[in-house]
């Protein structure tokens, strides 16, 4: 059916404009990095794009100093980037192990029936609400501020997510190919390794990116969790200020950038499949 | 065997009861428990015996800073005043209602957005593929950094004044309403598209021989809308509408670092409350006890919307 030119007009008008409130609030953040100072603010007049181009908001967040800067920094970036990618990849692969073997737990052998309500659960509350213990029993342990401690909670929170997507990856493949191996003579765990695993790959790939940027995302267990060692980047952005005194914005906006970028990509990649992961495998796209 | 009709939709992931799956239950499950164990001792680690120091922590008086360790808590066993004292605690009520306020006006408003931006991508149309992608964007941002972001949108002296022509003396982030104004335009931004994704997923799922049925027997696009798109979208809109509700009434990145709750305690929700009593006041066993009682709550409403949902599906 074809569309009349007003209608197509008027569309791309509303498109658009979804656009540009989706691009606005990114862009200013985006373009306050490459700022100096001056232009931080509207105060000399409002520039979307920066006068005079810098690097230097970069160049002090890495190096704790930047040309032109009379303060500088006693923690770089690179600490909190290195924590942030540590238990990121550490409480993925946690989630995303035990997740797997459970989902196909539950899928093939008929098992824990109750399991997949049980592991949504977890997503049900505030995290504050059931932190307490949790606290006390990472301090009891030794866990508050290690790259172990912070990884095992992100294991945990986002097990859900790991258990109910794989599941849906597993529901898909068919039975028969896994009967006709079990035949053949294979045992159960190398039905499991050599044949089923290889066929759901990309879907273990999806989900595994889906859950790094989940655990990327984090901000509130990192900010009960670790004190100093081990801030991951958010929260190590979100205390640049205090730290200082005064606001840093093109700092802030620098390193805001730099955590933005990773689940972006890796989001779009996984494009396809977000539907599937955010809704717990519960819709397909 | 025969009567195939009775089989539930979703046969097909049933493990077949021949060959390879008939052994399944004699030795399948001694297999499947290695498979499960992991994931069980995890979820015994964080749920059980959490639970149970949270229910006697919640009890006592305890605080982290008199120097009692946890075990010993019984010292100052307060006899569930904690309970008690929550429900006359205007600052609960207060975070709870500010709570219940962000949910009811940010998640129509991301529901309604969302569903109009879905039904402007349900067709093809040049560009649709980038389009989409910049739609999604927002809700790949880490929330912390949409905090950010909208941080610095709102400052005095920052865009949104300088567009409307507003003074920088015009403040959002420390305004008694514009707080709670800025923290919603916020998360509206940033998950309208988690809606938008649902919705269009939905919306295209709508077998389209139906549609095109409709459109040739003369149907306005708002009719079909309504009669045709709308109510095969049943299913999909209430999980999107759970969803959102569910991670809304979590909401905490955005506002700490937007407002930190303030001013005052105009944009304190219940997160926001719970870490203030937990960092500011370190009245640990107060927020066990709330933290109990929210949970029990979550948990009968989460109970009795299954079971509603059960008994509809049949």
């Amino acid at each position: 059916m074809k569309a009349s030119p007003s209608a197509v007009a008027l569309k791309y008008f509303f498109v658009l404009l979804a656009s540009a409130v989706v691009l606005y609030p990114l862009l200013w953040m985006v373009t306050m990095a490459f700022k100096p100072h001056p232009e931080w603010t509207t105060v000399a007049g409002l520039t979307w794009f920066p006068q005079n181009p810098t690097l230097q908001n970069f160049e002090f967040i890495f190096y704790g100093e930047a040309e032109g800067l009379v303060v500088s920094l006693d923690r770089t970036i690179s600490g909190p980037l290195f924590a942030s990618l540590v238990t990121s990849i550490c409480g993925t692969l946690l989630a995303v192990v035990t997740g797997t073997l459970s989902s196909y737990a539950v899928v093939r052998f008929g098992l824990a029936k109750t399991l997949p309500l049980s592991v949504l659960q977890l997503r049900l509350f505030p995290p504050l609400a059931v932190m307490i213990p949790v606290m006390v029993m990472w301090a009891f342990l030794g866990a508050v501020d290690t790259w172990w401690g912070l990884s095992l909670i992100y294991g945990i929170v986002t097990l859900p997510f790991a258990f109910w997507l794989m599941k849906t990856f597993f529901e898909e493949v068919p039975v028969e190919i896994e009967d006709a191996a079990r035949v053949a003579g294979c045992s159960y765990w190398r039905v499991f390794y050599r044949i089923t695993l290889p066929i759901v790959k990309p879907g273990l790939a999806t989900c595994a990116l889906f859950v790094f940027i989940l655990n990327w995302s984090d901000y509130l267990l990192a900010l009960l969790l670790t004190q100093k060692e081990w801030v991951t980047l958010p929260v190590y952005m979100a205390t640049l200020t205090s730290a200082m005194g005064g606001q840093m914005y093109g700092m802030k906006a620098a390193l805001g950038v730099i955590a933005a970028i990773p689940p972006v990509i890796f989001g779009l990649m996984i494009q396809k499949h977000l539907v599937r992961g955010l809704t717990f495998g519960a819709l397909k796209q | 065997m025969t009567d195939t009709t009775k089989q539930p939709a979703n046969a097909r992931i049933e493990p077949s009861k021949q060959g390879y799956w008939a052994g399944v239950a004699r030795d399948g499950n001694k297999m499947g428990f290695w498979f499960v164990l992991p994931t069980l001792l995890l979820l015994l680690f964080i749920v059980i015996f959490p639970l149970l120091m949270q229910l006697y922590l919640s009890v006592t008086w305890w605080t982290p800073l008199e120097g009692i360790p946890w075990y010993r808590a019984w010292e100052v066993f307060s006899w569930g005043e904690n309970y008690w004292f929550q429900l006359t605690d205007p600052r609960v009520w207060g975070a709870l209602w500010r709570t219940i306020l962000i949910m009811i006006i940010a998640v129509p408003a991301q529901f309604f957005l969302g569903m109009a931006l879905a039904y402007l991508f349900m067709d093809n149309f040049p560009g649709r593929k980038v389009f989409y992608s910049i739609m999604l964007t927002p809700m790949m941002i880490v929330p912390a950094v949409v905090g950010l972001m909208f941080f610095l949108l709102f400052q005095g002296t920052g865009p949104v004044n300088a567009h409307l022509g507003l003074p920088s003396t015009f403040s959002w982030l420390t305004d008694v309403n514009r707080a709670m104004i800025s923290v919603i335009i916020a998360d509206v931004w940033q998950w309208t598209p988690l809606m938008f994704l649902i919705l269009l997923a939905g919306m295209l799922g709508v077998p389209s021989d139906q549609l095109l049925a409709a459109r040739l027997l003369g149907g306005s696009n708002w009719q079909n809308f309504l009669k045709i798109i709308l109510p095969r979208m049943k299913a999909v809109i209430i999980i999107a509408l759970v969803l959102r509700a569910v991670e809304c009434f979590k909401i905490f990145d955005l506002i700490f670092i937007m407002t930190k709750g303030g001013p005052g305690v105009q944009t304190e929700t219940i997160s926001l409350f719970l870490y203030k009593q937990t960092f500011g006041e370190f009245e640990w066993s107060y927020v066990a006890a709330i933290g109990l009682t929210i949970l029990f709550v979550l948990s009968l409403i989460a109970a009795k919307g299954l079971a509603y949902m059960a008994k509809k599906n049949g």
